[in-house]
């Protein structure tokens, strides 16, 4: 059995699940305020950031922080839910797949999830853009290729999260719960943010990655360090044992 | 020759047991009956055979190979139809199986086979939690006859069915060992349809097998003990009423 | 009698738990804050209320409105999971009764989460700002009472959300959605802050007497507004059944 063919069966299970209606929704949802006070980030002269600089951080923060990692925690479910809701599940363990193959296949539709969800936010960002520059007379674009940096980075520092809420929706059986967890995880990373163990709290990572930039792009601001070592070697171990956590717990109170 | 094969298979949940010693004996091309009331332990043997879940002592052997060692050899020659249909209900049927074709490696036309086989086809496009429960239940079916495997195993699989659809399905297993060369193991609580269907059968209580053999065999230990031979369905009432009333005096 | 019954139908739904654990977290958050970084705050000359509030309540709020929104999924979730509401119709009692007993049991479980907020930061104030007299303790009642007002019409509005789909992600999906917007709103429009799902983030501490009152009377407005369209939607809906 090989790996691609089960990913794309994985895939071929959301069909129609709605699940990339409801990241889009997200996505326009982010953006509505952003473009509704346009007209704010002309008065950021205390932070010393330029006005377009500010409308692309300030979009980026709110889903950084919140929309994406609450998308994924939703997406975890809905992930979950067609597989349990008619059985699905049995039907699968009863087939021969390696489990552990299963449940990797799974996490990797979500990742792609997160993938398209990010992308929508992108696109968004340009259209609002477009749209607040129209408003506000002011042009709020910024090059394409230092947007598409900064959103490749916060991908890539969003896998740890990703894992540990994929980790939560298969150990924890009533997926309101997993849901509650998650969301609620959600909230403290603007507390540890701050903090010098930032790198301890892996749902904090795509908003320590904005924030880093904001830092950067304010010049009233002091700059975040962003130093791989240790947060490399904290991620890298926590997605592992996440994922070793997943593994294991797969399909398992289905088989009883 | 046995194509399945258990060796006082047990499995016991905290403070209960679910099967107890069971040596089952399944022969090769067979429909294999297997009877017994709800909760006798008929869905949770199926389940083992298919590593849903763990035997607590004894093993088995299905066509030479065991579990947990050839878990994947085993679920490859076995097509299986458990419990309420389990399947995806934001996808078609059509899409379903060929979710189930691709990951079994088959070729393309096994869908158009096994929608054949259960007369789904013309409901093919529908969504599957749009289907009636009858359509849900071939749809299950369809899933476990895909690829025509060697061994099939269907726990009650004509539950939910109008009687013509029950009628269908049963004609359908009957014909099975015949037009696919497979063996088949069949679950119900009625013994008037196992005895439609099956060439062997076994009958579970409480966990504990009380009868295997052939209907002939039955029907002759039905006279021996005084029972009407003619109307089975009292023997097996009678049967399991006796096993409850020893299982109560051993109490 | 009717929140009694209530109660006894949450039962083993974990609900009880989640509130419990809930409202640690939320406690436990300012005691992280001052237990990471409290050389920023020991110094300030402000009361010791006014600091933690000021840094930690918009995480505790969050947490707190989360928590409700799950809550209020679950309770309206155990009467659609296996039609047990089908049921509950057909006896001789309104839906509406069933709705107001929710919501008694609901602000009830409030209450619990602040009163375990609020050892939190009795106990965060002995420990890193030394001494808690009585000023301090009269103080604490009042904002927690305020607090409770704000946090009374997400209660409500999320049980209306609930008790409106069979599905229970949907109302989820809202509620978080909303929760997220009120993140995204300005603090200086009045208008727009007074909407539900912003009013748990107002702390009565340090903040105008006049604004205070004002508040409180779009909180009360609310409750009674989303109660009554709530009434209607129940009336309408079976009418149309």
């Amino acid at each position: 059995m090989n790996f691609l063919t089960l990913l794309g069966v994985e895939l071929k299970k959301i069909r129609r699940s709605r699940i990339l209606l409801i990241l889009g929704i997200a996505a326009v949802l982010l953006w509505l305020p952003s473009i509704l006070n346009a007209h704010l980030n002309f008065d950021m002269q205390a932070e010393g950031i330029s006005p377009e600089h500010n409308f692309f951080i300030q979009g980026f923060m709110g889903m950084a922080w919140f929309m994406f990692p609450a998308s994924m925690v939703i997406g975890t479910v809905l992930l979950g839910q067609t597989e349990r809701s008619n059985h699905g599940i049995l039907r699968m363990l009863a087939l021969p797949v390696s489990t552990a193959k299963l449940c990797m296949a799974k996490y990797i539709v979500l990742l792609t999830l997160a993938a398209v969800q990010m992308a929508m936010m992108t696109g968004m960002y340009f259209i609002s853009a477009a749209i607040a520059s129209q408003t506000q007379d002011y042009e709020f674009l910024l090059p394409p290729l230092f947007v598409l940096k900064e959103v490749l980075l916060m991908y890539v520092s969003a896998v740890p999260m990703t894992a540990f809420f994929w980790m939560l929706s298969v150990c924890i059986q009533t997926p309101i719960f997993s849901v509650g967890i998650g969301l609620a995880s959600i909230v403290p990373s603007v507390l540890m943010i701050n903090t010098r163990m930032w790198f301890v709290y892996p749902m904090d990572y795509p908003f320590y990655v904005i924030t880093a930039k904001y830092g950067e792009l304010a010049s009233n601001l002091t700059e975040t360090e962003m130093e791989l070592i240790p947060w490399l070697p904290v991620a890298v171990g926590f997605t592992g044992v996440c994922m070793a956590v997943a593994v294991v717990c797969f399909g398992r109170s289905e088989r009883r | 020759m046995n194509i399945i094969e258990t060796n006082h298979l047990t499995k016991s949940y905290a403070g209960f047991t679910a099967v107890s010693n069971v040596s089952l004996h399944i022969p090769k091309g067979t429909v294999y009956g297997f009877l017994g009331p709800n909760g006798a332990g008929k869905s949770t043997t199926m389940k083992m055979f298919l590593g849903l879940t763990k035997p607590t002592d004894g093993d088995f052997l299905i066509d030479g190979k065991k579990y947990p060692k050839d878990r994947i050899e085993i679920l490859k020659e076995v097509g299986s139809f458990i419990e309420a249909p389990s399947f995806y209900g934001n996808l078609t049927g059509e899409e379903n199986l060929d979710i189930v074709r691709r990951i079994l490696g088959l070729p393309k036309s096994a869908v158009d086979d096994a929608l054949e086989l259960t007369g789904l086809t013309q409901w093919r496009k529908r969504l599957a939690r749009k289907y009636s429960l009858g359509m849900k239940q071939r749809l299950g079916l369809a899933s476990a006859l895909i690829g025509r495997p060697p061994i099939l195993i269907l726990d009650e699989p004509t539950n939910g069915l109008d009687p013509v659809g029950i009628h269908e399905i049963r004609s359908l297993i009957r014909s099975l060992p015949e037009k696919l060369q497979c063996t088949v193991l069949v679950s119900s609580h009625l013994l008037s349809e196992i005895e439609l269907m099956a060439d062997n059968i076994g009958i579970l209580n409480h966990g504990r097998l009380l009868f295997e053999g052939t209907l002939k065999e039955l029907k002759q230990g039905a006279e021996m003990k005084g029972y009407d031979a003619d109307n089975l369905e009292d023997t097996f009432l009678a049967m399991i009423e006796e096993d409850n009333f020893q299982r109560g005096g051993a109490r | 009698m009717n929140t009694i019954l209530e109660y006894k139908k949450i039962k083993r739904t974990g609900v009880l738990p989640g509130c419990l654990l809930g409202g640690c977290l939320a406690a436990f958050v300012p005691i992280l804050e001052l237990a990471v970084r409290s050389e920023q705050y020991v110094g300030i000359s402000k009361p010791p209320l006014q600091i933690i509030l000021q840094a930690d309540w918009q995480m505790m709020a969050m947490l707190n409105m989360l928590l409700v929104i799950v809550i209020s999924c679950m309770m309206y979730h155990s009467e659609y999971a296996d039609n047990a509401i089908q049921r509950i119709t057909t006896l001789p009692v309104r839906e509406e009764e069933i709705f107001i007993g929710k919501t008694i049991l609901l602000a009830g479980m409030c209450i619990v989460l602040l009163v375990i907020e609020m050892l939190s930061l009795i106990f965060c104030t002995l420990h890193w700002f030394g001494g808690a007299d009585g000023a301090f303790i009269k103080d604490l009642l009042q904002n927690f009472g305020y607090s409770f007002c704000m946090l009374l019409p997400v209660a409500i509005i999320s049980l209306m959300a609930a008790s409106a789909w069979k599905n229970m992600w949907i109302p989820l999906g809202i509620d978080v959605v909303c929760v997220f917007m009120a993140t995204m709103i300005p603090v200086k429009y009045f208008a727009l802050s007074i909407f539900p799902f912003a009013l748990p983030f107002q702390i009565l501490e340090g903040a105008k007497a006049g604004k205070v009152v004002s508040y409180l009377i779009a909180a009360a407005a609310e409750v009674l507004l989303i109660g009554a369209a709530e009434m209607i939607f129940l009336k309408v809906r079976r009418s149309l059944a």
